[in-house]
């Protein structure tokens, strides 16, 4: 027998949990092949009845929504601050604004953009005012007076067997992450948003609160600026 | 004029952002031009260099605790306002009443209520036997008019239980685990209660009455749907003396083996399975996790269940 070819039958209530719908999908396997649209609109349609019970005060509704999404807004907020600490302050205050402020959800857009405009805005935030102590604090240098940088020390274990590997490696990763702080706060979100999170320019634009052409515009900016920066850094 | 277009272009070739038209153009120019080429392989370069720098991932650690520190935020929180939510959507609360006559008259009785503004709370003396106190003298709590149950706890050393739960005034019944409008009201709160402490404690006490019929169908649905991990596990634990009697049971502890998003619960999950590895649905789903589940703990358990299986034929 195939290894895909089995199918146990279970007994699922009539208001299925969102779970077990997308437990459903995934189980359905050879049988009833879905595609990746249909199952993104199986989770849009979960999304906007999960938003509409969270809206008339479901506590587990919208702890569910927060399952949907908070491992891509934990790793935003993190790949922005680069800090656990803050990481997880802006996921609370994110998840706890969007509890709070739920009931004034218009389904203008989609729950997912809706979301993601609270974190870059929390972000944001959060990367203006240490851009502003950073100016005022002093660059730690090292014993060669280079820029001491601390993710350039972290040994990458992958490369694990080839040690030259390893050091261009670790050289490269310091350099583009010294390169993105360079970034103006909203160069690097936008870079983040399309370059770690894959998604569209005009989503981003509709995330930012600001046009398509002029999310384009700071990609560019974004883009230039770090080709630059690896440039002069070879 | 042509380069100059492609080279501010070629960036959003690269990240897929130029409209079909545009890339065509790009393309043909690209092939034709060698500057540009060579521009477009540099830019080409530069993505997969930033993309082979590791960004830092949240570990699984970060994720739980941030999680579980959010839950504890959202017991305290509060959504905006009702009448703040009325204000901005009067019509989808009339539709809300529209639809539901139970709110509906739920509002009415609300209003009627503060008007009098008095708050009842009569807790009769209670003896040893007898059924358990209620509010309101004469009236059973019926559950429809029950909007939530607020705590349950057990006196120590004693079998009694106190279960505050509140109706369009808040009212409190007191029994022990056996009294039928007891076990009602628990059964009630592992399905219904938004607090997860409630649904926890409720399942907790539904476990030591494994006679009632109610409480598999309520310890299932809760494993199945219950947004709280304690609350899955414990009803999993509840569930487990039954998984060689019940092939709902079994069924259900399946379905939490191959699709709960928790590790902890998926593994005990196959621990509770072991005694009835050689049903040919269980084992059929061993063989699976043997060679595909994402998580090595339980890939290695699998495999090892499936070895001590005889062969069939």
């Amino acid at each position: 027998m195939p290894a895909d070819a089995w199918a146990v039958q279970f007994p699922v209530g009539k208001n299925s949990h969102p779970d077990a719908v997308r437990g459903q999908v995934e189980r359905s396997g050879t049988r009833e092949p879905l595609t990746r649209d249909h199952m993104l609109s199986q989770s849009r349609m979960d999304d906007t009845l999960l938003v509409r019970a969270a809206q008339r005060g479901d506590r587990n509704a919208f702890e569910e929504l927060v399952r949907h999404y908070d491992q891509a807004v934990l790793r935003l907020a993190l790949h922005l601050t680069g800090s656990d600490h803050e990481a997880q302050d802006i996921y609370q205050e994110a998840f706890l604004k969007a509890y709070k402020n739920i009931g004034r959800f218009r389904f203008e857009c989609s729950f997912y953009t809706w979301i993601y405009r609270i974190v870059t805005n929390l972000c944001l935030d959060t990367m203006r005012k240490k851009q502003v102590r950073k100016e005022a604090a002093p660059v730690i240098m090292d014993s060669e007076g280079e820029q001491y940088d601390v993710l350039a020390q972290v040994a990458d274990g992958r490369s694990g067997a080839n040690p030259e590997r390893d050091l261009m490696r670790r050289e490269l990763g310091g350099r583009i992450s010294r390169a993105l702080e360079r970034l103006t706060p909203r160069e690097r979100m936008v870079f983040e948003l399309k370059h770690y999170q894959g998604l569209k320019l005009r989503t981003v634009g509709e995330m930012l609160n600001t046009t398509e052409e002029t999310a384009k515009n700071t990609l560019f900016r974004a883009t230039q600026k770090l080709r630059g920066a690896l440039a002069d850094m070879r | 004029m042509k380069c100059e277009w492609v080279q501010e272009n070629l960036v959003f070739y690269v990240y897929d952002e130029l409209a079909d038209d545009a890339r065509h153009e790009l393309e043909q120019h690209v092939e034709r031009c060698q500057e540009c080429a060579l521009e477009l392989a540099a830019v080409k370069k530069f993505r997969s260099e930033v993309t082979e720098f590791p960004a830092a991932e949240p570990s699984p650690s970060l994720l739980a605790a941030s999680r579980m520190k959010l839950q504890e935020a959202l017991e305290s929180a509060e959504q905006g306002s009702w009448w703040h939510r009325f204000l901005f959507d009067p019509i989808a609360w009339l539709e809300q009443v529209r639809f539901a006559p139970a709110l509906g008259a739920a509002i009415f009785m609300l209003g009627f209520a503060g008007g009098i503004g008095a708050t009842y709370k009569i807790l009769a003396p209670r003896m040893p036997g007898s059924g358990p106190t209620v509010t309101l003298p004469g009236v059973q709590p019926s559950l429809a008019s029950v909007s939530g149950i607020s705590s349950i706890s057990q006196q120590a050393g004693s079998d009694q239980i106190t279960i505050q739960y509140d109706t369009v005034l808040p009212r409190e019944a007191q029994g022990t685990v056996k009294d039928p409008e007891i076990q009602q009201l628990l059964l009630y709160a592992a399905r219904n209660n938004f607090n997860a402490g409630v649904r926890m404690d409720s399942v907790d006490l539904l476990t030591q009455q494994p006679t009632n019929p109610h409480v598999r169908e309520a310890l299932l649905y809760s494993l199945r749907y219950d947004s709280n991990t304690g609350v899955r596990l414990k009803a999993l634990d509840g569930l487990g003396p039954y998984i060689k009697a019940d092939v709902e049971v079994r069924d259900a502890v399946l379905e939490a083996l191959m699709s709960d998003s928790n590790p902890g619960i998926r593994i005990e999950a196959l621990r509770l399975l072991e005694p009835v590895r050689a049903d040919s649905a269980v084992r059929i789903v061993l063989e699976r996790l043997a060679a595909k589940d994402e998580n090595r703990y339980i890939r290695s358990q699998a495999r090892t269940l499936v070895a001590q299986l005889p062969e069939m034929n």
